[in-house]
């Protein structure tokens, strides 16, 4: 798992990542379950601030069909 | 002045030529609200992550471009809703000015161009070490 350390950091104040696309779908897929819910912000430890362009992002994302609403475990 | 992204899904079925065409075809389109266009390329297909007019795959196709007067816009957005091949589409205002994309055709040539003589280097350097290994094997072979 992704987020099992347990000291917890935000993933974009560590990279450096200012500014989040919608069209990076494999940096996204990180802060979403299998499910294609968006994770908390208390599990995942991004900042306040980062997690409301993430959150733009991928309900962006969602919109234009390149991440799904939701995601069937079984198929 | 502000600018915009427009990002549009289209038929993955079409052939290239269709493409070109429909692409040239959007952007006269955009051109009609002097919009002027950075960017204009094809994104590639892809896998949508669901079902669109009962479309499984898409070619993405991208549009960066930048805009004075907003209230011809939304008639390029009607346009783009009313054209058929044209799955699905949406409009992003961006912050910065976007790069002009440059092809990764001509990068990758160019990296090919530079990895050649390297590689050549190498093998030459390769055979030097090989050549300069070979006479310590052989007097360690004598010593043994």
């Amino acid at each position: 798992m992704a987020f099992q350390n347990k000291r917890k950091f935000c993933y974009f104040k560590e990279n450096g990542i200012v500014d989040i696309d919608y069209k990076d779908v494999k940096l996204l897929r990180r802060f979403v379950n299998d499910q294609g819910k968006i994770m908390p912000r208390r599990i995942t430890g991004t900042s306040a601030k980062m997690h409301r362009k993430l959150v733009r992002a991928i309900k962006r994302s969602r919109s234009i069909a390149l991440m799904p609403y939701v995601e069937s475990n079984s198929e | 002045m502000r600018y915009y992204e427009t990002i549009y899904i289209v038929d993955p079925n079409l052939e290239n030529t269709i493409l070109e065409k429909t692409m040239t075809e959007i952007g006269q389109e955009l051109e009609k609200t002097k919009a002027k266009i950075i960017n204009h390329r094809d994104w590639g297909k892809k896998r949508l992550a669901y079902q669109v007019n009962n479309q499984k795959y898409g070619s993405f196709i991208l549009l960066q471009y930048e805009i004075k007067e907003l209230s011809k816009i939304n008639d390029f957005h009607t346009w783009l809703k009313l054209n058929s091949l044209v799955l699905r589409h949406m409009t992003v205002s961006l912050d910065k000015k976007p790069d002009k994309y440059i092809e990764k055709k001509s990068i990758g040539e160019v990296a090919q161009a530079n990895d050649a003589p390297s590689t050549s280097d190498k093998s030459v350097n390769k055979v030097d070490v090989e050549k300069s290994s070979d006479p310590e094997k052989t007097e360690l072979n004598k010593e043994q």
